[in-house]
């Protein structure tokens, strides 16, 4: 857009530069002249909705709002008159009698636009009789409650959820004076389509919106924002924590209708406070086979001399160790290191090693060029597509922002969607297509419509190298014209990326990713654009860092088993099997989970917010997330523990 | 010059105004020199007299409440009021989400700590307003001065300036609504 014609305005009497095309509020922002906004918010489109900032523009009969007033060569423009100041105070006494603004019971009190607009038009009093509405309060949300009491019509968070997460749950319901901001159909926002991202809460400028996690809990005044990196899911979202007296008071995206700053239910609430008890002090399995808390002396002192006993009884390859990818690379690296030097074994694993190597033979089985990971595409590049196809993957539910990417793709570039996936999988109604082979039947399906696509093929290699759909119909349970339509849609694609998740991972089945690499290299006009959406958010740090490298994890049966759990949540998987086997087991985890209670011995570690971290997203961008909170006394950092150890072996 | 006549009614409020007023440190001695306090909580007297300045903490929930707003304004030369519920409705505003009926049922019947009670119905009590209005609802004020309660500071600024002839308005710096 750097080609649009510059234009020259006269604004204040002070001749400015802008481009035409832009608003006039655009280029007095541009020219830092401060014209003062409620319902404008860099990166929605804009509505005129809350007409505070209002101007004079000569040959004019009216004051405009210069939010949606287009700017042009020679235009003069004043922003400040007593005129003109006179009705913004006007505006906010209306809006301060309209509904209930009353901000000694409210939740953004302190943090709040419109009274950040009230205090600089020294609105001491209002000269409107106030019309003292009863409107409802939807708390349904797990989350979220909407204060219809509290709402302006800014519609910023109608525009947000539209426009920036793509959902479209939230719109203007009624008319007039009386409109409200609905979810879907006039239901409660817990009963809706909302998917609890939390976008409407930052946009709002009141406290209309506000979150049952962070309400009441301290405003910014009162703590320190520090920016840092959401390292739950490999999207890697920059987010600005506010921390006060040692707590987190709110998770807030960085860079709200940008890239990764919109943030999710995880990033933005779930991380806030965790309930789970934490394991505050070292933990060793006495006589009667109980958890018996112990002092970090005795309990590392044990891990090392079993260590050594088992070395020297069973030799080091009896030694296991799985890590979380939610670690950093740093405590990674420094376990890895520990495990192969100062224990001598190989057997290292990420908890969701499994996944790495399906991923990892799928690429060789499909480059056979030794290439890896790298072939995978940003992220970005879904808002770019005109057409995305989704395998084994609930986006929404793994990697909520990375699924609204799609959304907002769909929302803004009318981007088709096509979901592939056995599995009930709600994100199949959101899309274009959605096919439901017969569980295992993916890969004939995907092979179908390879053969489908290429048009240009002959019969003879149509044969060796694709499926036929007779045969993709016979497998998959699916309508023969279902695999036409979506094949049709497939070709004429320019721009396709292919996303695939947990679905296709648990398969185990290299083939299929190989099925699917091929497929949107077949579909690629510019490149191949393929995207993982790995497990946790560090795999792909820890899978470049080469713990999850060794083939022959899966036959591992340990005797002594170390688990570096982090903060991660316990989930049931292959892991657990050879965890359960060995005879010896060594636990270092923040909260109690299933695993914590059949340990033998648990070092209590330190969790996300309180330590420092280098982490790598899923399609491979490099970023850090910073110590926030200072951990409960007896709690060590991961490093610290492994380092400790290392020195006493 | 002589002293500055002032009278204070108390309508619906919690008494935080009056604290804050209080709250001024020393410069209650200066005020003291300067101010003579008529009607007022800490002189009991129950009329008010004709007064160069009258000061109203509360908004105005009940038809005596309107009375006195009214009396006063009536006796005084210029009227400033104090606290959000005077200048906005306030705390006592949150009840008008609500009919009165229903308001006057939840306290003297509903009420977890009521048995068999009795909405209160003598010619003797006051009577409950539709809704609790702002002060210059009813009456015109001159001077407001915001805060649930107003900062002291706010009190001591917006008292002196009246002391010296003007009157004031809250810079955007010091206005608080909570």
């Amino acid at each position: 857009m750097s080609d649009r014609k510059e234009i020259t305005l006269t604004i204040n009497g002070n001749q400015v530069k802008g481009k035409e095309g832009d608003t006039v509020l655009e280029v007095c922002r541009a020219n830092n002249i401060y014209v003062p906004t409620l319902c404008f918010l860099e990166g929605l489109s804009f509505t005129g909705a809350c007409r505070l900032c209002v101007v004079e523009i000569d040959g004019e009969r009216r004051i405009n709002p210069s939010c949606t007033y287009p700017a042009r060569d020679g235009l003069v423009v004043r922003t400040h008159t007593p005129n003109l100041e006179k009705y913004r105070r006007l505006i906010l006494e209306l809006m301060f009698t309209e509904r209930n603004h009353f901000c000694f019971f409210c939740a953004a009190s302190g943090d709040c636009e419109l009274q950040a607009q009230a205090y600089r038009y020294q609105m001491d009093h209002a000269r409107y009789p106030y019309t003292f509405p009863s409107l409802p309060t939807d708390t349904l949300n797990d989350f979220l409650v909407i204060d219809h009491n509290r709402c302006i019509l800014c519609g910023r968070c109608v525009r947000v959820c539209g426009e920036v997460v793509g959902n479209h749950t939230l719109d203007f319901g009624r008319r007039g004076w009386r409109t409200l901001i609905v979810a879907d159909l006039n239901q409660s926002l817990g009963q809706s389509s909302c998917i609890s991202c939390g976008a409407c809460l930052q946009a709002c400028p009141t406290g209309a919106i506000f979150s049952k996690v962070s309400a009441y809990r301290g405003r910014t005044s009162e703590g320190k924002v520090i920016r840092s990196m959401c390292s739950l899911c490999g999207v890697g979202c920059e987010i600005d924590i506010l921390v006060k007296d040692n707590n987190i008071v709110r998770i807030d995206g960085a860079n709200l209708t940008g890239l990764k700053g919109q943030l999710c239910l995880m990033g933005r609430f779930q991380q806030v406070y965790n309930e789970n008890p934490r394991v505050t002090t070292p933990l060793i399995r006495n006589k009667k086979g109980e958890l018996e808390p112990a002092s970090w002396e005795d309990a590392s002192k044990l891990v090392t001399e079993k260590i050594k006993d088992y070395k020297a009884r069973h030799g080091a390859g009896s030694i296991a160790g799985f890590a979380s990818s939610l670690c950093p690379n740093e405590t990674l690296e420094s376990f890895a290191k520990f495990m192969r030097n100062a224990v001598g074994t190989s057997y290292i694993d990420t908890l969701d090693g499994s996944s790495f190597r399906t991923i990892a033979q799928g690429i060789s089985a499909f480059s056979k060029n030794g290439k890896g990971l790298e072939i995978e595409s940003p992220l970005e590049s879904i808002l770019g597509a005109d057409c995305v196809l989704v395998v084994g993957s609930n986006p929404l539910e793994t990697h909520p922002v990375a699924g609204c990417y799609i959304l907002r793709a769909k929302t803004r570039k009318k981007t088709k969607v096509i979901v592939v996936d056995s599995r009930q999988n709600t994100f199949g109604l959101r899309a274009d297509i959605w096919l439901r082979p017969d569980n295992g039947s993916e890969e004939a399906l995907l092979g179908a419509l390879e053969g489908l696509m290429a048009k240009k093929a002959k019969d003879a290699e149509k044969s060796m190298r694709f499926v036929s759909v007779a045969k993709a119909v016979e497998v998959t349970g699916l309508a023969k014209a279902a695999i036409q339509n979506a094949a049709a849609m497939l070709s004429s694609a320019k721009n396709l990326v292919v996303v695939y998740g947990d679905g296709v991972l648990a398969a185990n089945n290299p083939k299929l990713i190989a099925r699917l690499l091929d497929l949107a290299k077949l579909a690629s006009h510019d490149g191949l654009k393929v995207i993982s959406l790995k497990p946790r958010g560090n795999s792909r740090g820890a899978w470049e860092l080469g713990i999850a490298n060794q083939n022959g994890m899966a036959k591992a049966k340990p005797k002594l088993a170390y688990v570096l759990m982090c903060d991660d949540k316990f989930e049931m998987s292959d892991w657990v099997a050879q965890v359960d086997q060995a005879e010896f087991l060594v636990v270092q985890a923040s909260y109690r989970s299933p695993l914590t209670d059949c340990a033998d011995v648990v070092l209590p570690s330190s969790i996300w917010a309180e330590r420092k971290g280098k982490y790598v997203s899923l399609d491979g961008k490099v970023g850090y997330s910073q110590k926030v909170l200072e951990p409960p006394s007896g709690i060590k950092e991961d490093v610290e523990i492994i380092a400790k150890l290392a020195k006493k072996i | 010059m002589g002293k500055v006549k002032l009278a204070t009614s108390w309508l619906d409020a919690c008494a935080g105004c009056e604290m804050s007023l209080l709250d001024v440190d020393e410069f209650i001695i200066d005020l003291a020199q300067a101010v003579e306090f008529t009607r007022s909580p800490i002189t009991d007297i129950k009329e008010f007299p004709e007064v160069d300045v009258g000061l109203i903490t509360g908004a105005i929930g009940m038809n005596e409440q309107e009375e006195e707003a009214k009396e006063l304004r009536a006796k005084c030369k210029i009227l400033i009021v104090l606290g959000d519920c005077a200048c906005f409705g306030g705390i006592c505003a949150m009840r008008n989400a609500f009919p009165k009926e229903a308001v006057l049922r939840r306290a003297y019947i509903e009420c977890e700590s009521v048995k068999d009670g009795k909405i209160p119905s003598s010619p003797e009590i006051p009577v409950l307003l539709e809704k609790a209005l702002p002060v210059n609802a009813v009456v015109k004020v001159d001077c407001f001065v915001p805060g649930c309660p107003p900062r002291a500071r706010d009190i001591k600024y917006a008292l002196s300036e009246l002391l010296q002839g003007r009157i004031p308005v809250l810079p955007s710096d010091m206005m608080r609504f909570d």
